[in-house]
């Protein structure tokens, strides 16, 4: 199925507190055996990764990076699963896709189990749930609220990537990413020199599917700023 | 035959001279010099017309459904007795307000969330009617009734709770959908709630709000939601986030910062522990478990819902429904829902949690306040659920702290005289008076319990 209500009680697995999460399972390439820790922590997100395209094309363009995944479907987060396993494997020479992977997870509302203040350096929102409906707005993953703990989790000078072939969704999220005090848009010049831009517009399924379909895609991307003085 | 509808809330003014309670849609202001002889000095009930609203929404509702149409370019097609079709461009017909069938659950409208404002010469409540915070002047110098209306602000969805700001100038209210809103006391209610612009929010329903300031006098935000989080932000840049207090692994009901120690926080809701935190650093200073003191008072009544049964059918699902601290003594107090224990517990001064004292009540608790009576001592107000009491009912019970002893008693002497005078007053009030059948659902907390029936 296409969509997932964001606001019901999934049967979901999700950390008591970022500190408490099993990242080995997820990434053992990067555990320390003798320390017993981890070697990385998680700095890229892609939030709703739907089919991952978009990690498999990020993962060897950031190797020092690691990369997480949400998608709250399921199937298409087994499916993601099945996907990186078989690539590990066909890589195992090089331990190519060690550093990317997926959880089934509710982001809009467990982001902050999973990520400290500051971890990510890079969140993305490829293609979401355009929610038509006027009263079903408060269920778009861009609202004023839910930016408040996007920028918690984001380090100061970390970037929100957005893509969507709608134009009424992309006006919203960048008129709220625009309003929020802690977020300031990248020019079209940035854009064009930035190669995850590259790769979130042509790698992900949604995107092929636009392209092929000859649609618009619609690009806005955003810097987290500082926190100001606290009154 | 009718009996007194359970009081849901009572509060009192730090000088032990005026009490408020809560009856249905009804708020009661009761004035008292010394605590035996007490008079109504104010009364107000929500006897708003929810017809209006609804007709309001229906209108809208109508109209953005045709301008749906008008843009998809479909226009209502009108079948004729012959089969054949014309378009009806214009709706004549006017939306007509639902009436709840024969089936339907009941609608109880009632009054929630009482609070007195820090500096006490105001009143705030919410309304079920209209989804409104009303604020209310308090104004003792008039014969007839203290409680002036001065402010009724309408929301989209229904507040659940509320606290007032420290400079005692906004009301910062959380709602069911997760929205947090700041509403100034002073100027003009907004109409059109659609203009109403959240503070911060959870993609979850909240259930509790503090403010509070640090050692440094910078103001927060802290809200608690039904996915076990407990966020702090700062306030008024409440679009920075402070921190999450990490560690409740079932829904958080209730929170509580005592007055005497500000950078303790207390929390507690499905999980069977009270937490103690220092919310300032961010720290989890103790976890007390008081599944062995309540178990002796567990029932049938807390046994889990059919579909989420085990096999062997003994489940129990039980949840704290409040917890309440004084302004000056170091003990808190707490219930659980459907249960007549109020069990106080010591705290340290390191924000260690050890069990003090357990009071069994005649009946189960409803709610949980801290008072003072005349005489300046601090008191546990609970309210009671006397529905199954034959005879007169017991609607409050008050335990004292008693210093010669270090004990909290019931304090007899406090209790009977305002116990009486509040049946007195509602025996004949139609309002209070109710049918068993129609009293409000008084056990409601443990609803927030998450099963994770949706398996998709």
């Amino acid at each position: 199925r296409a969509h997932s209500n964001p606001f019901s009680d999934h049967q979901l697995d999700y950390p008591i507190s970022p500190d408490q999460m099993d990242w080995f399972r997820l990434y053992p390439h990067y555990y320390d055996e003798t320390k017993k820790e981890m070697t990385q922590k998680v700095t890229i997100a892609d939030i709703g990764c739907g089919f991952g395209g978009l990690l498999i094309k990020l993962s060897p363009s950031f190797p020092q990076d690691l990369i997480l995944g949400m998608e709250i479907r399921v199937q298409v987060t087994n499916y993601v699963e099945d996907r990186i396993i078989a690539l590990r494997n066909n890589h195992v020479k090089k331990n190519g896709y060690q550093n990317i992977n997926v959880i089934r997870g509710n982001a809009m509302k467990f982001l902050p189990n999973f990520f400290e203040k500051g971890q990510l350096s890079k969140l993305f929102f490829c293609f979401p749930d355009p929610h038509f409906k006027q009263r079903k707005h408060k269920a778009r993953i861009i609202t004023d609220t839910l930016l408040s703990e996007y920028a918690y989790v984001l380090k100061e000078g970390g970037i929100i990537y957005t893509i969507t072939d709608v134009k009424d969704l992309h006006e919203w999220m960048v008129k709220h990413l625009e309003s929020h005090p802690l977020f300031e848009r990248l020019s079209k010049e940035w854009e064009s020199t930035d190669k995850c831009v590259e790769i979130m517009t042509n790698s992900t399924e949604e995107g092929q599917k636009v392209e092929r379909k000859r649609g618009d895609k619609y690009i806005a991307c955003f810097k987290r700023l500082p926190i100001p003085e606290i009154i | 035959m009718t009996i007194t509808h359970p009081i849901q809330t009572i509060l009192s003014r730090s000088d032990g001279k005026l009490f408020f309670i809560v009856v249905k849609n009804m708020i009661l202001a009761l004035k008292t010099t010394d605590n035996k002889n007490y008079s109504i000095c104010g009364k107000w009930v929500d006897d708003l017309d929810r017809t209006p609203f609804l007709k309001q929404n229906v209108l809208k509702e109508q109209a953005r459904q045709i301008a749906a149409n008008e843009e998809a370019g479909i226009s209502k097609k009108i079948k004729k007795n012959d089969g054949a079709s014309s378009p009806a461009s214009i709706i004549k017909k006017e939306a007509k307000v639902p009436v709840p069938g024969s089936g339907a659950p009941q609608i109880y409208l009632q009054i929630r969330n009482l609070a007195l404002s820090r500096d006490e010469t105001k009143l705030y409540a919410c309304t079920d009617s209209d989804k409104a915070i009303v604020v209310f002047k308090i104004d003792l110098t008039t014969n007839e009734n203290c409680l002036e209306l001065v402010k009724r602000q309408p929301y989209p969805k229904r507040p659940n709770a509320i606290t007032s700001t420290l400079d005692s100038k906004s009301i910062v209210m959380a709602d069911k959908f997760g929205d947090v809103y700041d509403m100034p006391l002073e100027g003009d209610v907004v109409d059109n709630v659609e203009e109403l612009n959240p503070i911060l929010g959870h993609v979850s329903m909240l259930t509790n709000v503090l403010a509070s300031q640090d050692s440094n006098g910078k103001n927060y935000i802290i809200t608690s939601d039904r996915d076990e989080h407990i966020k702090i932000s700062h306030y008024p840049q409440t679009f920075i986030v402070n921190k999450w207090l990490f560690g409740h692994e079932e829904f958080v009901s209730s929170l509580v910062i005592p007055d005497y120690k500000t950078n303790l926080l207390f929390s507690a809701g499905g999980d069977h522990s009270i937490f103690s935190w220092d919310w300032e650093k961010g720290t989890l200073l103790d976890k007390f478990e008081y599944s062995q003191t309540i178990k002796p008072y567990l029932t049938d009544r807390h046994l889990a819902p059919e579909r989420f049964q085990n096999e062997t059918n003994d489940s129990i699902e039980y949840a704290v429904v409040n917890i309440t601290t004084f302004k000056n003594l170091p003990y808190l107090a707490f219930f659980v829902e459907a249960t007549p224990l109020l069990i106080i517990l010591k705290v340290q001064n390191d924000g260690k949690l050890s069990f003090f004292q357990d009071i069994k009540m005649s009946n189960n608790i409803i709610s949980l306040s801290s008072v003072y009576t005349t005489k300046n001592i601090p008191t546990f107000a609970v309210t009671l659920d006397a529905t199954e009491q034959a005879g007169m009912p017991t609607l409050v019970e008050l335990a004292e702290f008693d210093e010669a002893n270090s004990r909290f008693i019931i304090s007899k002497d406090v209790c009977g005289p305002l116990n009486n005078f509040i049946i007195d007053t509602l025996k004949d009030d139609k309002i209070a008076q109710v049918e068993k059948s129609s009293i409000f659902p008084l056990y409601t907390v443990i609803n927030l319990k998450k099963h994770g029936e949706h398996y998709s």
